[in-house]
């Protein structure tokens, strides 16, 4: 018969290796998230007149 | 004159944020709040970019509060559009904390308000929304428990349905609409839906498109993310050959892009790949490329990973000395972290290992003189993984019999 060491190691080897445990790596790859956006310039021009705007940018250009 | 300040500051806040200095945009909108404005829009839109910056910071309790904000102001000024925009920023963060029956509401109220307003991008986007939000609660039920994809106890497999119609759904539109960044989005999540569902063919459609759409934007990330989303998908299928070639093309990527724990994990991958090949020369190269990765990145788990992997490998391969060394290595770093199910496999690994090299050594029982005591406690404590951390995601799957049996 199969020396005991072999038979062992027969038995080992058929434990670990066509993995009824493997690590798999479970790492699904997701889109990213859609964040709803705001701006204080849509609104500003919506509800100020233009030139305010206008006047207010160009005194940042002039700084 | 102190109008012109609240908005100076809130302009300079937006130019930040959008160069991407979310940090510094945010201190430039907290000052802009400070001095404050009787413009309810203005401050309405100065709340919703906050809560944007800390959303894209991480700091999703302030994204919260100041979402949350942005909501009741939107509402007291009767502005309908920036309600249903605040609420599907709020929808989004609480999906994020985990509070997905909220987040459902605010969502379904972004769906009812575009709607209502015959708005169809708003519509779309909101579906999109939706559909995530199902997913993250389909996936947060499903990780309680062990479950390879595909067997789910049902409330897990109804939440995934739902995820999956509303991103057919937003499809419809978004196809209409012609916009194709869109449709990438929706078929990626979409895929990764149907792979939690073990739908793994129309995985496999649904991102080949979005890696059809990511070549047409030259959006390498999405290209990347394709590629190891079609990974996955093929082991499932038992394609182990195919899954290494879009896995080896993740691992390309990642170097490209010089992300080193993305690369790390495409090793990982690669590694068990091999393994399920039974080439365990290559297993072993890649599993080693991942544990090098792993410990320059300090990332404790990974490395124990990597560490149970290689001796796994080594012990098929018959070499019991290296399989002993990184067996004991597994239990050490298991213990350091706390892995109690780690510890446990070790320690089963480290005794077989020691009954097959007990007769060849002497007496070499260094280790195992530690380990009358075994906790039954296997379960217990796995460490909690993080968002977006992807080598700490790596779970620990077991295969059932049937599987393995179709495999080989």
């Amino acid at each position: 018969s199969q020396p005991l060491a072999g038979r062992q190691a027969t038995e080992l080897q058929s434990k670990v290796v066509p993995s009824k445990q493997i690590l798999h790596s479970d790492n699904m790859e997701m889109e990213p998230e859609t964040m709803e956006t705001k701006s204080v310039t849509d609104y500003f021009s919506k509800l100020h007149m233009g030139s305010l705007v206008y006047s207010c940018t160009s005194k940042r250009k002039n700084k | 004159r102190m109008e012109a300040s609240c908005l100076e500051l809130a302009l300079e806040g937006e130019r930040l944020c959008k160069a991407g200095d979310c940090r510094a945009g945010v201190s430039f909108f907290e000052a802009a709040v400070q001095v404050g404005t009787e413009d309810l829009k203005t401050l309405s839109a100065i709340y919703s970019q906050l809560g944007n910056a800390y959303f894209y910071l991480h700091e999703y309790t302030k994204a919260l509060e100041y979402h949350h904000h942005d909501l009741t102001l939107a509402r007291t000024i009767g502005d309908l559009l920036g309600e249903a925009k605040a609420s599907g920023n709020l929808g989004n963060t609480l999906k994020v904390l985990g509070n997905f029956e909220e987040a459902i509401v605010c969502c379904q109220r972004h769906l009812d308000i575009s709607r209502e307003l015959n708005d169809k991008v708003g519509e779309a986007r909101a579906l999109y929304n939706l559909g995530n939000v199902y997913h993250s609660k389909g996936k947060n039920v499903a990780s309680a428990g062990t479950h390879d994809p595909g067997e789910l106890p049902d409330d897990v497999k109804n939440a995934l349905q739902k995820a999956a119609n509303y991103y057919e759904e937003n499809l419809t539109i978004v196809t209409e609409l012609g916009d194709r960044a869109a449709q990438g989005r929706a078929f990626g999540n979409l895929g990764n839906t149907h792979y939690l569902l073990g739908n793994f063919r129309s995985a496999v459609l649904a991102h080949e498109q979005r890696l059809l759409i990511a070549k047409e934007f030259g959006d390498r990330s999405a290209e990347r993310r394709a590629y190891s989303n079609l990974g996955n998908a093929y082991i499932f299928l038992g394609e182990f050959e195919t899954a290494s070639e879009y896995y080896k093309r993740t691992l390309q990527l990642a170097r490209q892009l010089k992300d080193r724990a993305v690369e790390a994990q495409a090793c990982y991958s690669l590694g068990n790949t091999y393994t399920l090949l039974q080439d365990y020369e290559k297993a072993i190269d890649y599993h080693l490329k991942h544990l090098v990765i792993a410990q320059e990145l300090n990332d404790k788990i990974g490395e124990g990973r990597a560490c149970w992997s290689l001796g796994n490998a080594y012990t098929a391969l018959g070499n019991h000395d290296q399989a002993m060394h990184f067996a004991e290595r597994h239990l050490e770093i298991s213990r350091e972290v706390g892995d109690r199910s780690g510890e446990l496999t070790a320690r089963l690994n480290l005794s077989d290992l020691q009954m097959v090299l007990g007769l060849s050594y002497s007496t070499n029982n260094s280790m195992m003189s530690e380990s009358h005591v075994v906790d039954n406690s296997v379960n217990g404590t796995r460490p909690r993984v993080g968002r977006r951390h992807s080598m700490e995601n790596m779970e620990l799957m077991k295969l059932t019999p049937e599987k393995v049996q179709n495999w080989n």
